[in-house]
C-alpha cells in the first residue's frame, strides 16, 4: 500500500485534493446544466411526466415578443453596468488620498456592498414611488411632477440599472483600493523624476499596473449584469405588463408561476450560451495574459 | 504550486486522507435526517398573521397533550410557499398542509396528491355546517379537504370620507358613475388599485364580468372552454375602459402594490378600493372603526347575485405517513372553539355556519351576504390554470395601463388559452 503511495504520489496528491470540489462542481453545476438543457427538449410543469417536444420550446421561444423585450433589457443591463468599474476607479481615487475623515468617507463608499440587494432593490422602489417618495418631493419642492419612473415602460429598466449600479460601483471601488495598495512605489517614484502629474501619471503610470483589476472588475460586471434578477424580482416583478423583465426574471416567470419548466430551461439555455461567448473571451484573455507573463 | 503549505509530511498525509474521506461523503450525497417517529403529526401552514399562528401552535401543543403526541407546525411565507408545496407533495410530505379550496386542490387532486377525506366528513357530519362551501374541496362527489378562512371580495370605503361627500355606496352603475363625478369635482380618486402584484387588475375584471355575464359564463372563461375574442367580453371592457379614460383609478397604479393603494384609502386620498378584508391591515388600529364595506354595484340588473369568495383549504397529502394522527387532529382543528379564534385575526370569514357571531362588524356583514349570494367565483388567479392566470395577470394590468391595446391583449390571451388547452 504505502509502496503504492509513494510511487503515485505525484499524481494522487493533486487528484485528492482537487477531488472534493471537482466532484462538487459536477454535481451542482455540470450535472444541473445539462439536465436543464434535457427539460428544455420537453414540455414539462414540475411534476407531472415529461412530454418530449423536441425544438419546440426554442421555436415558441424566437416567437415569443417577450422574449426580445428581456434580451433588449438585458442589452441596457450590460452597457449601462459598464459604467461601474471607471465609476468604481474616480471613487477609489478619490478615497485614496491622505486627507483627514477619508476613512469615514471610504466607510461610507462601503455602506452598499454590505446591503442584501434585496434592502437596495426596496428602498429604490420608495424612492421612486410616485406621490409619496423621495424623489416625487424633491421635484415637488421645484414645483414640478416626478415622472413614475417604475410605471413607464420605456425609462423603467434604467430605473432599476441606476438602483442596481449603486452597488455594484461600491464593490468597483473596492477592488480598485486593492489594487492601489499593490502599486510600485518605485514605478511611480520614477515617474515622479520624469515630471509626471495628474492625468499623465495616471494614464500612463498607475492604470498599466491595474489592468488585471480591471479585467476582474470587468468581469465580475458582466456576469452581474447578465444574472440581474432579484432587483427586477423586489422593484417590479417584471412589470408593467412585462416590461422591465430579462431573461433570468422570464426564465424564474415562466418556470414558477406558469408552471413550465421545459420553457423556462429553454430560456435558461440561451442565457447559458450568452455566457458561454462570454466565459470563452475571458479565458482566451487570461492565457494570453498567462503566456506573456511567463 | 507546491504543497509546502502544510509543513512536515506526515501531516500532509493525514490531510490528504482527510481529502479523501470529503471525496467520499460528497459522492455518498449528505447525511439525511432521521425519520421522524410514526406517531409524530407535521404541519407545514403558511400563515402570515402572527397572531392566527400563535392560535395555531397552542392548538397544536393542546392536542399534543390530550393525545400524548408531538405535534410539529413548521411555518413558511405564504408566498413562498405556493412554490415550495409542489416539493414536498411529491418528496417528503407532511401529514397537514394548509392550501387553497377550488381550483388550485383539484390541480393537485388530479395528479393524487391529496389524500381522500371523505371518511371524515362522513364520521363529522361536516356537510351539515358547511353548506354550500363543502362543494369548494369536492372533487367527483369525493372530499379531499377542509374549508377554512374565506375571504369575500368587495368595495371598501371609509364612511367619514363618504359623510363628506354626501354619498352612499353605490348600489347600481349609475349611482357608481355619479359617485365617481362627485369624487373628480372634490378632487378625490374615485377608486384606490395597485397593480404592481397584478392580481388588483384581474380581481377587477372578474367582478364586472360577473355583474355583466354572470357566473356560467365566467367559470366558462376560467375553465377555458370560451374564447376571450367572445363578443360577451366587449361591453365588459367597453365599460372598463370609460372608467380608465375618465381617471377614476389611481394614476400610475403599475408602481403601486396592494398596500400602498390601502394606504391611500386610508389617508383619504381615494373613495373606495375593491380588495378583501385584508385591506384593514393598511389602517392605523384607531381608525378601523370608519372602514365598511359594500358588495361590488350591479351592472346589469337581469344577472344574478353572484360574488368572489376565496376560501382557504387544509388538506392531508396523499404522501403522509400519519394519515390516522392526521385525521384526528383536523376533527379537534375544525372543533368551533378552534377554528373560530384561529380565524378571528385575519378577519375571514368563517367556514362553518355553526360558530357564534364575529366580534368584527365587517365578518358579519360579509357572513350576512353571502347568505343572499347565487353562486360564488374565487378569484381569476384560483379559477383559472396557472398558465393562463400569469398571462391574464399581465394582460389585465396592461389594459389598465394602456387601454387602446385591447386588441392586441385578447389576441395574446387567445393565443396563450389555445397554447394551453391545445386547441
Amino acid at each position: 500500500m504505502m509502496t503504492f503511495w509513494r510511487h503515485h504520489r505525484w499524481w494522487l496528491t493533486p487528484t485528492l485534493l482537487i477531488l472534493p470540489a471537482a466532484i462538487l462542481f459536477s454535481v451542482v453545476i455540470l450535472l444541473s446544466a445539462l439536465e436543464s438543457i434535457w427539460i428544455s427538449l420537453h414540455e414539462w410543469d414540475g411534476f407531472s411526466p415529461m412530454v418530449w417536444i423536441g425544438l419546440g420550446n426554442y421555436v415558441e421561444l424566437f416567437n415569443d415578443p417577450q422574449f426580445y423585450v428581456s434580451l433588449k433589457n438585458n442589452v441596457i443591463w450590460l452597457v449601462m453596468f459598464m459604467a461601474a468599474p471607471p465609476l468604481g476607479l474616480a471613487i477609489a481615487l478619490l478615497v485614496n488620498q491622505k486627507i483627514r475623515g477619508m476613512r469615514l468617507m471610504k466607510s461610507l463608499f462601503f455602506i452598499p456592498l454590505v446591503l442584501a440587494s434585496v434592502a437596495v432593490g426596496v428602498v429604490f422602489t420608495w424612492v421612486y414611488t410616485p406621490q409619496l417618495g423621495l424623489l416625487a418631493l424633491i421635484f415637488g419642492f421645484f414645483g414640478a411632477t416626478a415622472p413614475a419612473l417604475l410605471s413607464n415602460e420605456h425609462l423603467v429598466t434604467f430605473a432599476i440599472v441606476i438602483a442596481a449600479l449603486w452597488p455594484q460601483i461600491a464593490f468597483c471601488m473596492v477592488l480598485y483600493l486593492a489594487g492601489l495598495n499593490n502599486l510600485s512605489e518605485e514605478l511611480i517614484g520614477a515617474g515622479r523624476v520624469d515630471g509626471a502629474r495628474g492625468w499623465n501619471m495616471l494614464r500612463h503610470i498607475v492604470l498599466p499596473q491595474l489592468t488585471q483589476v480591471t479585467f476582474i472588475a470587468i468581469a465580475v460586471t458582466v456576469v452581474g449584469a447578465l444574472r440581474s434578477f432579484d432587483m427586477v424580482s423586489v422593484m417590479t416583478q417584471g412589470g408593467p405588463f412585462g416590461s422591465s423583465e430579462v431573461l433570468a426574471y422570464q426564465m424564474f416567470e415562466q418556470s414558477i408561476f406558469s408552471y413550465r419548466f421545459g420553457y423556462g430551461a429553454a430560456i435558461a439555455s440561451v442565457l447559458f450560451v450568452i455566457m458561454a461567448v462570454f466565459i470563452v473571451w475571458y479565458l482566451t484573455r487570461i492565457i494570453r495574459i498567462e503566456e506573456r507573463g511567463a | 504550486m507546491t504543497f509546502n503549505l502544510f509543513g512536515r509530511p506526515s501531516s500532509r498525509r493525514t490531510f490528504l486522507m482527510g481529502a479523501g474521506a470529503v471525496s467520499a461523503t460528497a459522492l455518498a450525497g449528505f447525511p439525511m435526517p432521521a425519520i421522524a417517529q410514526a406517531q409524530d403529526i407535521n404541519i407545514i401552514s403558511d400563515e402570515n398573521n402572527a397572531d392566527a399562528l400563535a392560535i395555531l401552535r397552542k392548538i397544536g401543543d393542546d392536542f399534543g397533550k390530550q393525545a400524548g403526541v408531538k405535534v410539529v407546525i413548521n411555518n413558511m411565507d405564504h408566498e413562498a410557499h405556493k412554490t415550495a408545496i409542489r416539493n414536498y407533495l411529491v418528496a417528503g410530505a407532511p401529514d397537514i398542509c394548509f392550501w387553497f379550496s377550488g381550483n388550485r386542490m383539484r390541480a393537485f387532486v388530479k395528479r393524487g396528491l391529496f389524500d381522500d377525506i371523505s371518511d371524515l366528513f362522513e364520521k363529522e357530519k361536516y356537510k351539515d355546517v358547511l353548506g354550500a362551501s363543502a362543494g369548494s374541496v369536492t372533487v367527483d362527489g369525493k372530499q379531499y379537504g377542509l374549508p377554512t378562512g374565506g375571504t369575500l371580495w368587495g368595495m371598501f370605503y371609509r364612511k367619514d370620507v363618504f359623510a363628506q361627500l354626501g354619498a352612499t355606496a353605490p348600489a347600481n352603475w349609475d349611482d357608481f358613475l355619479a359617485y365617481g363625478a362627485k369624487c373628480k369635482s372634490a378632487n378625490l380618486t374615485p377608486i384606490a388599485i395597485g397593480t404592481k402584484e397584478l392580481w388588483p387588475a384581474a380581481g377587477w375584471f372578474d367582478q364586472m364580468n360577473l355583474r355583466i355575464n354572470g357566473l356560467d359564463k365566467h367559470m366558462a372563461l376560467m375553465n377555458g372552454e370560451m374564447s376571450y375574442l367572445d363578443p360577451s367580453l366587449k361591453p365588459v371592457f367597453d365599460q372598463w375602459e370609460t372608467l380608465i379614460k375618465q381617471g377614476y383609478f389611481t394614476p400610475d397604479n403599475t408602481s403601486f402594490g396592494w398596500q400602498e393603494a390601502g394606504a391611500l384609502l386610508a389617508q383619504k386620498k381615494a373613495g373606495m378600493m375593491n380588495l378583501g378584508a385584508f385591506v384593514r391591515f393598511a389602517f392605523p388600529k384607531e381608525e378601523l372603526d370608519q372602514l365598511a364595506f359594500a358588495p361590488f354595484p350591479t351592472i346589469d340588473p337581469k344577472v344574478g347575485r353572484f360574488e368572489e369568495f376565496s376560501l382557504n383549504s387544509v388538506h392531508i397529502p396523499a404522501n403522509a405517513k400519519n394519515k390516522q394522527g392526521a385525521r384526528e387532529f383536523l376533527s379537534y382543528f375544525y372543533r368551533p372553539e378552534n377554528i373560530g379564534p384561529y380565524l378571528e385575526p385575519g378577519g375571514n370569514v368563517p367556514p362553518r355556519n355553526d360558530l357564534p357571531p364575529s366580534k368584527d362588524p365587517l365578518v358579519n356583514a360579509a357572513v350576512d351576504l353571502l347568505k343572499t349570494v347565487q353562486g360564488t367565483s374565487q378569484y381569476y388567479d384560483r379559477d383559472s390554470d396557472p398558465d393562463m392566470a400569469q398571462a391574464g395577470l399581465v394582460g389585465f394590468q396592461e389594459f389598465m395601463a394602456k387601454p387602446e391595446r385591447r386588441d392586441a391583449i385578447l389576441q395574446r390571451l387567445e393565443g396563450t388559452r389555445k397554447r394551453i388547452y391545445k386547441l
